[in-house]
Order: C-alpha cells, then sequence, then structure tokens
C-alpha cells in the first residue's frame, strides 16, 4: 500500500526568451524559492532533490546537476537526475511522487528547467545520423507530416490549429508567468501568419524559452501540518514506445493511450471528459489539442478537433485545456512537463489567479516527448484519494 | 551540414566519424557578472558566506545554507600556495609556454584556494606556503585569464617561502 503524497508548494520562473540576468542556477533558485515560499518552508526542510531537463545538448552544459547541487543547497541529501526529453518535467515529478508514495523521503523537492538561450534546440535535436539522410527539419519539421495525417484521418479542417493557438495565446495574458502575452489575436490574424511547416503555421508553435518549474511534495504525515492549500497526487503513469516500427500508430501512439488508460484505472476515472474539471496538455504545435483529446480518450476518435470549434476547451468550456497559456505560451523544454503538472496542481489548490477555473477538484497534468513516444500523466485532486 | 565523411569498413562493419558542434553562450548570472567586471577593471572580489569564510572565485549560493550570497570583499593581490603540481612540458593553450606550476592559491584573507598556474622559472623554486601574487595580463575582459598568472614573491614580510 503506497503512502498518500501531497504538492504543498509550486514555483516557476517569469518564463521569457532570454534569461539574462540569470545564471542557470539562478533561474532554477528563482522557482525553487517561489516553490519554498509556497509551501512555507526552508530549503533545509527538504530530504531530496530530483531534478530534469531535456537533453544536454540544449544548453551544452552536461551534467548540470553537479553544477546545481550546491545551488540546491543539496550537500548531504540524495539529488536524483532524470531524463525522458520533452517529458521530462512530468517524468521528474512523478519519480519525486514515487519517493514520498514509497515511504522513503517526506519531503522531496523537485525542479524542471531549459535555458534555451544558452544554446539552439533546433539544430541541438537535429543531430546528423551516420549514413541517414540529412533532414534537419528540427522538431516541426518532425511532426508536421503527423499533423497532416490527423487531419486526413479526421477530416477537420484547416483552421484548428489556428483556433487552439488563439485560446492558448489568450489564455496566457491571464498568466503573469507566461512567456507570450499577446492579447490582440483574432482568427482571421492567425490565419494570415505564415507557413513554416505546412501545414503548422507561425502561430501554432510553441516559442523558445528560459524558465522553471518547481514543486515541493510531502508525505500525507507532513502536510497535514501545512496549513496551506494541497493537491493531493491520486494517480501518477508513464508509458514508452519506440520512436520509430513498421505500421506504429503516430498520429495516437499507442504508449500514449496506454499511459491514459492506466491513470484513469489507477485514480478511478471512469469517464474521463465528465469527471476532470481541468487539463494541462502538452500542446507545443496547437494541432495536438485535438490529437491529445482523442489520444487520452476524452474525446471520441476523430471527434477532438469538433470540440476545439463547439469552445469545449475553451476556459468557460465543460474542459478546459492549457488555462496557463500551455507550452504554445511558453516552452523552456526541460520545465515545460513539470509546468503542465505544476498547474494542475494550483487549479485545484485553487491559487491559479486569474487563469484558475472555479471549482476545480480534479485536474490532470501532461506531458509528451521524443517522437511522441515518452508520456507521462499525473491525476491531482484538493480532496484526499 | 557536412557530407564529406562518409565512413570506413571495419572489418565487416562500418565506422562513420560523427563530429557535433554548435555555438553556445553562457549567461553567467549576478555573482559571476560583478567576479569578472572586477578583474576587467584589476580588482580581485570574493563573495563572504554565512559563517564568515571568504570564497574567491565568489560562491553565488552559501555552500553552507544554499542562500544567495551578496556581501562582498576584496581582495589584495598576495597570497600562498596550498599545493602545487609542476607542468613540465605545457601544452598549447595552457597559460604559459615555459615550464610553470599548476597551483592552488589561497588569495590573503581568502578561505578557499583557487587553481591557477605560477611561472616560477624552476621547480626547484616551487614550495607549499610560498608566498605569490598577481600578474595581470596585457588586455582584460576575458575573465579568469585576465589573472595572466601568479609569480614567486621572495621578500613580502610575513611571506612563508
Amino acid at each position: 500500500m503506497a503512502e498518500r503524497c501531497a504538492v504543498v508548494g509550486v514555483g516557476q520562473t517569469n518564463h521569457s526568451s532570454c534569461r539574462a540576468d540569470v545564471s542557470i542556477a539562478g533561474l532554477v533558485r528563482e522557482a525553487v524559492d517561489r516553490a519554498l515560499a509556497d509551501a512555507g518552508i526552508t530549503i533545509q526542510d527538504v530530504d531530496a532533490v530530483v531534478i530534469g531537463k531535456a537533453p544536454d545538448s540544449l544548453e551544452g552544459v552536461a551534467m548540470p546537476e553537479l553544477w546545481l547541487a550546491d545551488a540546491l543547497a543539496a550537500h548531504g541529501k540524495p539529488v536524483f537526475r532524470v531524463h525522458t526529453a520533452g517529458s521530462v518535467g512530468g517524468s521528474t515529478a512523478i519519480v519525486a511522487a514515487q519517493h514520498v508514495m514509497a515511504g522513503i523521503h517526506g519531503t522531496v523537492l523537485t525542479i524542471g528547467f531549459e535555458k534555451q538561450s544558452d544554446g539552439n534546440a533546433m539544430w541541438a535535436l537535429s543531430v546528423p545520423i551516420p549514413f541517414g539522410m540529412p533532414v534537419h527539419a528540427g522538431a516541426g519539421g518532425y511532426f508536421s507530416p503527423i499533423v497532416r495525417g490527423y487531419i486526413t484521418r479526421s477530416g477537420a479542417p484547416s483552421h484548428i490549429g489556428a483556433m487552439v493557438a488563439v485560446k492558448d495565446r489568450t489564455n496566457a495574458c491571464k498568466n503573469p508567468y507566461a512567456h507570450l502575452h499577446e492579447p490582440d489575436w483574432t482568427l482571421e490574424k492567425a490565419l494570415e501568419t505564415p507557413m513554416l511547416w505546412d501545414p503548422i503555421r507561425f502561430i501554432e508553435t510553441c516559442p523558445s524559452s528560459d524558465g522553471a518549474m518547481a514543486l515541493v511534495l510531502m508525505s500525507e504525515e507532513r502536510a497535514e501540518k501545512m496549513s496551506g492549500p494541497k493537491a493531493w497526487v491520486h494517480a501518477t503513469a508513464m508509458r514508452s514506445e519506440p520512436t520509430a516500427f513498421a505500421g506504429r500508430e503516430q498520429v495516437s501512439p499507442r504508449a500514449g493511450e496506454m499511459c491514459a488508460e492506466d491513470l484513469w484505472r489507477k485514480g478511478g476515472i471512469t469517464k474521463p471528459a465528465e469527471e476532470i474539471d481541468v487539463v494541462e496538455m502538452y500542446v507545443p504545435f496547437a494541432w495536438f489539442e485535438p490529437m491529445w483529446l482523442e489520444n487520452l480518450g476524452f474525446a471520441p476518435r476523430n471527434e477532438g478537433w469538433r470540440w476545439v470549434e463547439d469552445g469545449v476547451t475553451e476556459m468557460t468550456g465543460s474542459l478546459p485545456v492549457n488555462p496557463s497559456g500551455g507550452v504554445l505560451s511558453s516552452n523552456p523544454i526541460g520545465a515545460s512537463g513539470m509546468i503542465r503538472f505544476g498547474e494542475a496542481c494550483m487549479q485545484v489548490m485553487g491559487t491559479a489567479g486569474e487563469h484558475q477555473i472555479d471549482g476545480a477538484k480534479k485536474a490532470v497534468g501532461h506531458a509528451y516527448g521524443g517522437g511522441s513516444q515518452f508520456f507521462a500523466m499525473w491525476l491531482v485532486s484538493s480532496l484526499k484519494p | 551540414m557536412s557530407g564529406a565523411s562518409i565512413g570506413s569498413l571495419h572489418g565487416d562493419s562500418f565506422v562513420a566519424p560523427l563530429e557535433v558542434a554548435y555555438p553556445y553562450s553562457r549567461t553567467v548570472g549576478t555573482a559571476l557578472s560583478r567576479f569578472f567586471t572586477s578583474l576587467k577593471e584589476g580588482r580581485l572580489e570574493g563573495t563572504k558566506g554565512s559563517d564568515g569564510r571568504v570564497y574567491f572565485p565568489p560562491a553565488e549560493f552559501d555552500p553552507q545554507t544554499g542562500e544567495q550570497l551578496t556581501e562582498w570583499v576584496t581582495l589584495p593581490e598576495t597570497g600562498h600556495v596550498v599545493t602545487w603540481a609542476w607542468q613540465s612540458t605545457p601544452a598549447p593553450d595552457q597559460p604559459l609556454d615555459r615550464p610553470f606550476a599548476w597551483a592552488l592559491i589561497a588569495l590573503d584573507g581568502a578561505d578557499v584556494p583557487l587553481l591557477h598556474a605560477v611561472d616560477a622559472g624552476s621547480i626547484d623554486a616551487m614550495s607549499t606556503g610560498m608566498a605569490v601574487k598577481v600578474r595581470w595580463a596585457a588586455e582584460r575582459g576575458n575573465g579568469i585569464t585576465d589573472i595572466a598568472c601568479f609569480e614567486p614573491v621572495s621578500d613580502v614580510p610575513g611571506g612563508r617561502s
């Protein structure tokens, strides 16, 4: 029987294209200090630290955990590094939760970060492969044929991606930590932005950001002594699959479906779209919102785009998706998954401020990474499991 | 991207050269920004920890408490060798083009040493505890190499050589 675990502190940086004012250590500490303040504890109260970031090639710092150990006052404590590409922020939070659920540590600090201005993610993720054809198209080039596959299969009209983008950019204006604050988007203007990787337009792509997210997790015994709001972890799930194999379903990867099925089973959820109040979903390219709505079991196959068109995923809809503005408004890659997980916590803690969904009791954080091959999710609630 | 090298056959296996190179930048934060700026201006500045210890080069976060360090101390150009090793054949891009010592040097007033080069001329001139002083680089603004090296001080009062 696993121990109960609650998130008692959430802290993130002010994300932007270049945080020239801080080192990587300073960036991480900004999020950590806010999470500790939110929890009402000091860094001395932490038993273990779990760090995650995307590939080291993004900043060119190999093993940043060596450098960060002292910036996190981790001397004399265990430090763990987690690595699952773009989903790492989610899987890192899950590893932290598992340390608590296993009864090993009572208070765990976890951080996801990326300082993308120190490098160039587009090229760092396009390493040439000996004897392979050199495409060098970056993430957008990798995902655009998959988006095209979704459009062909589902019959979605071409403006759905732009609708998602306008929603997320508008939501981000209510989030003081978001990288992009662009209040004046309309669908008409969005459809006029340049086509970058057909069918993905400029507005339908995430920015490149510097940022970090930190969470403080506690055992039930410790969390109950804290007076502030809590997000109880009801379920966590992770699944993986190879990047490429014959017959692979890339539009709706099997690992993503399995991850969601596992989460719903562990969390006792039978009708996700009805029982979940808000979702923070990993959507770096706008079309992934309808694709993941289907992959995670919220919407029926080929119906996800209709939900977008009908406003279901707006903040005023029945299943708000990414009230924070999502990855489309802030993407420090190694932090982005944990920002989803942390924003889900903020919703059930009632601390999301202007982008709060009133009365949210059950929220889902979701992250994916690699070539849609790593999936991480958690279900959090204001109520104990 | 290059396509010049296509690899070669080693027995039954192809082996391909793969050189990966990207340009990066490094944002060093407030503490090291002040450190590098002060070096450029010919000053040696360290940070003071919560336990009173002085760190040179400066620590950004207190090794004892983890708090950001904000108290600065200006240090003299003199110090002593804590320990050392002789580099009899300098490699390209090392601080000196003649035999020299790598040394851990504690500046007077600093509680932790930094790694730098000592231009002692010969191994016989090196000893643990010997007094040294900074030799500044002719051109500055390049970080830690604004200190070209350290050189022995034979007649410093209180020197330990």
